[in-house]
Formats: structure tokens, C-alpha cells, sequence
């Protein structure tokens, strides 16, 4: 009950929203080539449904590839910069120009290199969502509390255990912000990859709408690009929901 | 026995602790009283060998007349309040030192497990530290440190985070606890009530850079320290604290 009365509030803006563009566009009279009503677009979602699943699947196909393996790589390439100051300080600076290059730059290059295949919107959804999976992760090793680990060396515990017993799990909350961030960045990322070249998905789909005039498939596409991107957050939110046991809020003190 | 001979810790721009030296006996509580930030804490964090590698180090710990490894698996050190890490159970905890320490996880657990209740703590094994009051949380800290049956434990301002009462207990608990099992302990500790009330000697800093300006053993037995019996203790060590902070 009380997890509706959080969402209740963001539930009344988007009906108002919907509402208030519905009846904008019954009473001014624009055209629906410029803007369909929200009525219209669910109209182009329902008769499209086949065509859009379609296309959908192969969005997710890329998104779902291209996330795991920038979850892999960041977390090896966290734990390298982790233990090699050397190659933190030489790296880092390299990771974060790679930032700077605009999206709209790299994702026809990736496809001038590794032509319309699985591989440059892959590689175009890993370098977009790598970088803010490895800063969480090195800022969570970072915020372990000295005294834990100080704990640890007193022990005689070499910097592997301690990496495993102290550095890893306090990096938990901070890792899990970095994925919710780079979650909303990859199906965003995929569709313009997708945008830039290929051969199906929503990119591709959203494309095509454009060319032929089609406002309410162009909404649709952005609609299902929407849904995609919320339910790979809802994912995230399970998976840190169902592994928090140990890391939930408590405060039952015996006193 | 511990021996220290000739400490001094330096940071780069100043100097924090001063040529210290003390022995410490396997069996009694030496206490390390002195203005914040005289260096207490520096000299413990070096004995455990957690001191922060910046700073340079001249002196020597020897046990039974051996040079002291830093860490020494004959040390247990226990860091300012209760660090017990908020992921783990009470009883994965308690467990941990044993753990480096190479024993396995079933070994590890029959040796904490019968801990638990002169310990306080029965019924706690599965919980986590923060669904434990302030007291609790520090006798599970003790339990991991005592556990890894150590000749000497370093405790840094282990009762600081508890209220007046919560502390009296602790502290009445720990003595008792110390004659069950004796131990060479250094404790750090602001108050003198509470040094008073455990020590076997209390040693004396200065303000930065720490040196020990004096030497006091108590003779009086611990069911013996009364407020009455402690009083003119506590008015000379209040003077040398002051006198020095002024």
C-alpha cells in the first residue's frame, strides 16, 4: 500500500500528461503527421505489434549482449585498476576522454569498421555503458572504511582477502547506482547503433517510420524503447532486491 | 613479554610520537592516556602493523627479546569502536581472524560458538550488527578479537561510542572477563575514571610530540578501586594532563 502511495504522485503526472496531449490534439486540430494523439500511437502499437516485437527482440538481443559483457569487462577492469595503481593513474585519463567522443561520431565509425553485424552495436552499447560501471565500482572499493580494512591487515590478511572481504562488498551500493545508470544508457545506446546501421531493431524500425512519414510508428518505437529501458531497471531492482539479505537496512537494536 | 625501545613516528612535516618506550606484561593492562592527538592511537596502529605507510618509523617492538612481525599473530588489535562489518553475521564476524588465521569454516565455528554465551551473546549468532544494541556490538567485537587467543590484544577507545551506563558494564565486564583469561592488553582511552578502573599501569603522553612523561603502576586490587581510594589518582593525572595541555 505504501509502495502506491510513492507512485501515485508520478501515476497523476503522466495521466495528466497523456490527457493534456490527447486533448490538444482533438481540439487544435494539428496533424497527425506532425503529432498523433496518444490514442493514435496505441493504435500504431497494437496494429504494428508483430512488427515491432519483431524488431524488439533483435534490440533486446544486442542490449541484453552488450550489457553483460560491459558488466564483465568493467568489473575485471576495475579489479586490475584496483590493484595496480600504475595503471590506474595511466588509464584513467584515457577512459575518461574516451567519454568525450560523441555518440554520433562513434556509432557510424563502428560500422565503417565492423560493418552492419552483431559486433559494432555491441562494442557502441560496452563503450557507452562501461565507464560508469568501472567508476562506481572503483569509488565502492574506495569507500570501504579504513578501519575494516586495518582490521583485516592486523589479522595478517593479504590484499586479496581483503579485496574479497572488504572492498568488494562495500562497493555493493555504489555498483548497483553505476548499473541502474548505464541500464537507462543501453537501450538508448542500441537503438542508435541500430539508428546508424543495421539491418533490424527498434533503431531500424523508428528509421524507416521517419522516412515514410509515419509519426505515430516513430511514438510507438519510442514507446517500446521506453518499456525496454524500465523493465531492464525493474531487472536490476529484482536482482539487488533478491542478493540484499546481508546488505539491507536493519535497526532492531536490543537496548 | 613486549618490549618498545626508542619509537619515534614521523609525518613529513612534523614529528607525532617521541621516543617512547614501555614494556608490557603478558597478563596485565597497561594504559596509554593523553591529549587528542598526542599519537596514542599511532603507536598502537604501528604495533598492529596498520600504521599508513607515509609515515616513517624509527624504533623496535621485541616479544621475548625476537624482533615483533607487524602483523604478529601473537597481537590482536581491535580499531577505535566496534568495526564489525555490517554484511556478516555476529557469528561470521566473530570468525573472521580465525579465518585468515587458516582454519576452516566448521573449525572456526566450534571454536566461536561456545563463546556466545559467557560472551552475552547467545541467541545473536545469526544476527547482524546493526539489529544489536551499542553494548552488544562491542562484546561481539571483543569475542572476534579474543577468539584468535592472542597473548596481547590492542583495544583503541573501545568504549568512546557508549553511553555512561552501557560503558560502566563494559568495563566492570571486560575486567572480568580479562581475569577468566589473561591477557597483556594496551588500551587506549580518553577517560581516566576508566583507566583508573582497569589498568595495572597507566602511562602518561604528552601533547604532540607524544612522549611519556609518566610512569604509573596501580597497586590497589581492581574490587578494590573506589571513587574514594581512586580520587587523589585521578586529581594527579588530571594535573599532568593539564599541565601539559597548558
Amino acid at each position: 500500500m505504501s509502495h502506491l502511495f510513492r507512485i501515485l504522485p508520478a501515476l497523476g503526472f503522466a495521466l495528466a500528461l497523456v490527457l493534456g496531449w490527447e486533448l490538444y490534439c482533438a481540439l487544435s486540430g494539428v496533424s497527425t503527421l506532425v503529432l498523433p494523439a496518444p490514442s493514435g500511437v496505441v493504435g500504431a502499437l497494437v496494429r504494428e505489434r508483430d512488427e515491432i516485437l519483431r524488431h524488439a527482440v533483435s534490440t533486446v538481443g544486442v542490449a541484453a549482449t552488450g550489457f553483460s559483457l560491459s558488466v564483465t569487462f568493467a568489473f575485471a577492469t576495475s579489479v586490475a585498476l584496483h590493484f595496480l595503481p600504475w595503471l590506474r593513474r595511466g588509464a584513467m585519463p584515457l577512459l575518461v576522454a574516451s567519454q568525450t567522443v560523441p555518440l554520433v561520431a562513434l556509432a557510424p565509425l563502428m560500422i565503417l569498421w565492423f560493418g552492419f553485424g552483431l559486433l559494432p552495436k555491441v562494442l557502441l552499447v560496452i563503450l557507452v555503458t562501461f565507464f560508469p560501471i568501472l567508476v562506481s565500482l572503483l569509488s565502492g572499493y574506495r569507500a570501504a572504511p579504513r578501519a575494516f580494512v586495518d582490521l583485516m591487515t592486523s589479522m595478517g590478511a593479504g590484499r586479496g582477502r581483503i579485496f574479497r572481504q572488504v572492498n568488494l562488498p562495500a562497493a555493493r551500493a555504489s555498483f548497483f547506482a553505476g548499473l541502474r545508470i548505464s541500464a537507462t544508457y543501453a537501450i538508448v545506446a542500441t537503438i542508435f547503433a541500430e539508428y546508424a546501421g543495421a539491418r533490424q531493431g527498434i533503431g531500424i524500425y523508428i528509421l524507416t517510420a521517419k522516412n515514410n512519414f509515419r509519426a505515430d510508428h516513430v511514438l510507438a518505437g519510442v514507446v517500446v524503447s521506453a518499456v525496454l529501458t524500465l523493465t531492464l531497471l525493474g531487472l536490476l531492482w529484482l536482482v539487488d532486491a533478491l542478493t540484499a539479505r546481508r546488505f539491507r537496512e536493519r535497526r532492531h537494536a536490543q537496548d | 613479554m613486549l618490549r618498545i625501545e626508542g619509537l619515534t613516528i614521523r609525518a613529513r612535516d612534523r614529528v607525532i610520537v617521541e621516543d617512547i618506550g614501555f614494556d608490557m606484561a603478558e597478563d596485565r593492562v597497561t594504559c596509554l592516556i593523553g591529549p587528542s592527538g598526542c599519537g596514542k592511537t599511532s603507536v598502537q596502529k604501528w604495533l598492529a602493523g596498520v600504521l599508513a605507510p607515509e609515515l616513517s618509523v624509527e624504533g623496535q617492538a621485541r616479544r621475548d627479546g625476537r624482533g615483533l612481525a607487524r602483523p604478529d599473530p601473537d597481537l590482536a588489535y581491535q580499531p577505535q569502536q566496534d568495526a564489525l562489518f555490517p554484511w556478516l553475521t555476529i557469528r561470521e564476524n566473530a570468525c573472521l581472524g580465525l579465518g585468515v588465521a587458516g582454519l576452516s569454516r566448521r573449525a572456526a565455528r566450534a571454536k566461536v560458538d561456545p563463546l556466545f554465551t559467557p560472551f552475552g551473546l547467545a541467541g545473536c549468532e545469526d544476527l547482524f550488527p546493526d539489529q544489536l544494541s551499542g553494548g552488544m556490538r562491542q562484546r561481539a567485537a571483543f569475542l572476534r578479537t579474543i577468539v584468535q587467543d592472542t597473548r596481547y590484544v590492542l583495544l583503541d577507545e573501545p568504549f568512546s561510542a557508549l553511553d555512561a551506563v552501557t560503558r560502566l558494564t563494559m568495563q566492570d565486564w571486560l575486567c572480568a572477563r580479562l581475569r577468566d583469561r589473561p591477557r597483556g592488553v594496551l588500551l587506549i582511552t580518553h577517560d581516566l575514571h576508566e583507566a583508573t578502573r582497569i589498568a595495572d599501569r597507566i602511562l602518561v603522553m604528552s601533547a604532540r610530540p607524544g612522549r611519556i612523561v609518566a610512569d604509573i603502576p596501580l597497586t590497589i586490587a581492581r574490587e578494590d578501586r573506589s571513587e574514594a581510594a581512586l580520587a587523589d589518582l585521578r586529581t594527579h593525572l588530571k594535573t599532568l594532563l593539564l599541565e601539559d595541555t597548558q
